[in-house]
């Protein structure tokens, strides 16, 4: 895979930051979700770190979750207990979904890292709105100003927009070669998105512009099925590669690590942190922000600009937001006449079980 | 013969059992006659601005604990399953979404069900199950919908920009509700309103306190005194019931008379009751135990400010799901500090309750605070707030025992 180098560089995230850490003296900050705005941390020199477990191995956590937490806030949690992000110096979340607030609750209270905020986004976009997030933001700049001992600088917050949004044009780009037939395979789009989340993002950038400048048409790629997964956290490569293997073309996605992130780049404005409020409120908003006709909207767009024949949710056990979309999103599908079906991750990655729903899922489309 | 029957039920109770029926025909009165009628989330703290407005509020969340105390609850869990929802979705998402697509439509429900909305509410705040469930009926019911929106802030952390947000949200709903009922909005009635509520709280302190005496003159298995809490706020009628249930109580403590004959164990409850299971709260009596303090009932440990009533309003908004949720872990655990010392407690029941994560992620942390830092010993056991098919009578009683015995023996010891 021509993403193996960087594949490998997703694999030592933990160590990459930790020697980042030790040779520039950064802070390193942990994150659990995609609204917290990354730009800002960078502007103050602090590295962003998302907080990624795969829901694997996540026993330790019994002792602080209820076993009917998803299994990657459940690994996140037992990986933090066994010390892999003992060189975090601070956790940053946006209220998205209850357990991640819990999460974030629970491990500053446990882990006790010398920085933690919670941003309280709001829900909608309106100008009203917009303006609040402003304030939000404003409340977390003085916080980490306090922490730092740096001023804030609409220069340099400016500066990191632009890299955090080369970073984004690049790997949209990618998912558009991949939607008209190049040489993308979407484990390579996977590693590049979560490359975003947990890479320092100087040095991602080259193997974007390095992969998308490789990029050839391979005619009649995913011509059959192509395929659209959604969820919340997909972090089993091992399924992505079974759907592969079994013919289908992943174009598409919605997901906390994908194209919804990519997808826009924030509005030109004099003020950076307003544009900032502004991109972080107008990206198609997650499950657990929006409301049924934003999904919906969301869900049709991308079905019709990929050309998206079926679409494959991947649901973490227990996860409430996506757990409640799906029959409504099973009946937009329907009327779309676009198969369907739905696997539950209990934290086991490619289990028989899924490799059998998988199965009988693509004997059904080859059949249809 | 020692006496040990249970004097657990407050005669305030007959007076409730009628504010429930009336409310609930209130909701239908208005339906007939062509008045407006709004289905909104709990806890939300505008129900003072629909009464002031002259709009009939009705909340599917409080319908979910009657439906779980009637066994309605798993005709709606089989509606919502048939349209596809999942078991592990919270109980009430699942009775509230399975009634309010299918259930609705039943013969002969009891109080004769919930009117159909004529406005609805999709908001942003409070938990996703909550949340979600109103998108899904936003979704069904072909009505005008309000989009709202109120950050997720801890209770400590509650800025004037946040005030100023929520504020700003409630004017924008003002706006709708004028424009979609002809009614104008009086902000004397709503002053009006949160004084009420403002009052009711304040009672509702002073019972809760009473609760503080040795023997304790009520327990949780009283805890439907707060349906006046959730639907009646911003009325009359909430404090009316609770001056009633006050001077009773207040009797009750004046004569020593305790809900139970020989109070030996005081118990705290953490996290949502079993609505099908109230009866669970006199297994205690065995153990001449009594659960006098809980977290729920904490939700309404509020004041309000009359000169300032949407400030008000917006801040009630902002606290009510903070307040017993985990968005602030620490706030909590501070609240439970602070019952243990007042409330006298021997030991905690934490009920890690499938049907809430918000509120039962951190008990782990809490019990481990009872412990270490209380000396207070507790025991968790696994529910369901709404679904008696995910607990088990048998585990709760082995661990509750358990506990018993160890209060029991450190009580001998010291």
């Amino acid at each position: 895979m021509r993403s193996s180098k960087l594949e490998d560089l997703v694999h030592r995230h933990k160590e990459i930051a930790r020697q980042e850490k030790e040779k520039t003296g950064r802070p390193v900050f942990g994150t659990l979700c995609s609204y917290v705005p990354v730009e800002i941390l960078h502007a103050f020199d602090i590295l962003p770190v998302r907080l990624w477990g795969d829901g694997k191995n996540h026993e330790r956590a019994d002792a602080l979750l209820p076993t009917y937490i998803c299994p990657p806030a459940r690994n996140i949690m037992a990986m933090g207990l066994a010390g892999h992000y003992d060189f975090l110096d601070g956790v940053i979340h946006s209220y998205t979904c209850d357990a991640t607030c819990g999460l974030f609750n629970i491990w500053c209270r446990n882990l006790k890292p010398a920085f933690s905020f919670l941003l309280s986004p709001p829900y909608m976009n309106t100008d009203e709105a917009v303006a609040y997030c402003i304030a939000e933001f404003k409340a977390l700049i003085a916080a980490l100003e306090d922490y730092t001992g740096k001023q804030y600088s609409a220069e340099r917050l400016q500066k990191s927009i632009d890299l955090y949004d080369s970073a984004r044009e690049h790997i949209g780009a990618i998912y558009q070669a991949n939607r008209n037939g190049a040489t993308v395979r979407y484990l390579d789009l996977h590693q590049m998105n979560l490359a975003l989340q947990v890479l320092p993002i100087e040095r991602v950038v080259p193997f974007y512009d390095a992969y998308l400048s490789n990029l050839r048409m391979s005619p009649g790629k995913g011509a059959k099925h192509r395929i659209m997964i959604s969820g919340s956290v997909v972090s089993d490569p091992d399924i992505l590669a079974r759907i592969e293997a079994l013919g289908g073309d992943i174009v598409a996605d919605d997901t906390c690590l994908g194209y919804r992130l990519v997808q826009q780049r924030v509005p030109p404005h004099e003020d950076p942190l307003s544009a900032l409020a502004r991109y972080y409120l107008d990206r198609p908003p997650c499950s657990s922000r929006a409301d049924f006709p934003a999904r919906k909207d969301y869900i049709r767009e991308t079905i019709s600009a990929f050309d998206v024949n079926a679409v494959i949710f991947m649901h973490q056990k227990f996860c409430e937001p996506h757990l409640a979309d799906h029959p409504f999103l099973k009946n937009v599908l329907a009327e779309k006449g676009i198969p369907q079906v739905q696997l539950e991750l209990e934290g086991e990655g490619l289990s028989g079980q899924i490799q059998t729903r998988l199965e009988g899922f693509f004997e059904m489309l080859e059949a249809g | 013969m020692e006496e040990k029957k249970t004097r657990k039920r407050l005669q305030a109770n007959t007076a409730l059992r009628q504010i429930i029926v009336d409310f609930y025909a209130e909701g239908h009165r208005a339906k007939a006659e062509g008045r407006p009628v709004i289905w909104i989330p709990p806890m939300n703290g505008l129900i003072e601005l629909f009464y002031a407005m002259g709009i009939t509020p009705v909340f599917p969340e409080n319908w979910a604990p009657l439906c779980a105390a009637i066994g309605t609850n798993r005709k709606n869990f089989e509606y919502a399953a048939k349209r596809g929802f999942s078991g592990d979705l919270c109980g009430y998402f699942r009775n509230n979404v399975g009634y309010a697509l299918d259930g609705i439509n039943e013969e002969n429900q009891p109080l004769n069900g919930l009117p159909a909305p004529d406005f609805l509410i999709s908001f942003g705040a409070g938990c996703i199950p909550t949340m979600k469930a109103f998108q899904v009926m936003c979704d069904h019911f072909k009505v005008p919908v309000f989009k709202a929106d109120l950050p997720q802030v801890a209770m400590e952390k509650i800025e004037k920009r946040h005030i100023a947000y929520g504020v700003a949200q409630i004017k924008r709903l003002i706006r709708f509700l004028e424009d979609e009922t002809g009614l104008k909005f009086d902000i004397d009635k709503l002053r009006q309103a949160v004084i009420h509520t403002n009052e009711a709280c304040r009672l509702w302190d002073e019972i809760m306190a009473l609760r503080s005496t040795v023997p304790s003159p009520f327990s949780a298995a009283e805890i439907g005194i707060m349906f006046v809490m959730v639907t009646r706020h911003g009325t009359e009628i909430a404090v009316n019931f609770l001056k009633d249930v006050l001077r009773e109580v207040n009797e009750k403590v004046a004569r020593g008379e305790g809900v139970i004959p020989h109070e030996k164990i005081r118990l705290f409850w953490d996290n949502i009751p079993l609505w099908y299971n109230m009866q669970l709260f006199n297994y205690f009596e065995k153990w001449d135990a009594v659960v006098v303090a809980e977290t729920y009932t904490s939700a309404w440990s509020l004041r309000l400010n009359p000169d300032e009533p949407l400030e008000s309003i917006a801040y009630k908004s902002l606290v009510s799901y903070p307040l017993v949720s985990c968005v602030s872990l620490n706030k909590r655990i501070e609240l439970i500090t602070r019952a243990v010392r007042d409330y006298k407690i021997d030991g905690a029941i934490l009920h890690s309750n499938r049907s809430c994560r918000p509120i039962s992620m951190g008990q782990m942390d809490i019990g481990r605070v009872l412990a270490d830092e209380l000396s207070v010993p507790s025991v968790m056991f696994d529910g369901d707030h709404m679904d008696s098919e995910k607990f088990s009578m048998a585990q709760f009683q082995t661990r509750v025992d358990a506990l018993m015995e160890m209060i029991l023996e450190k009580k001998r010891a010291s």
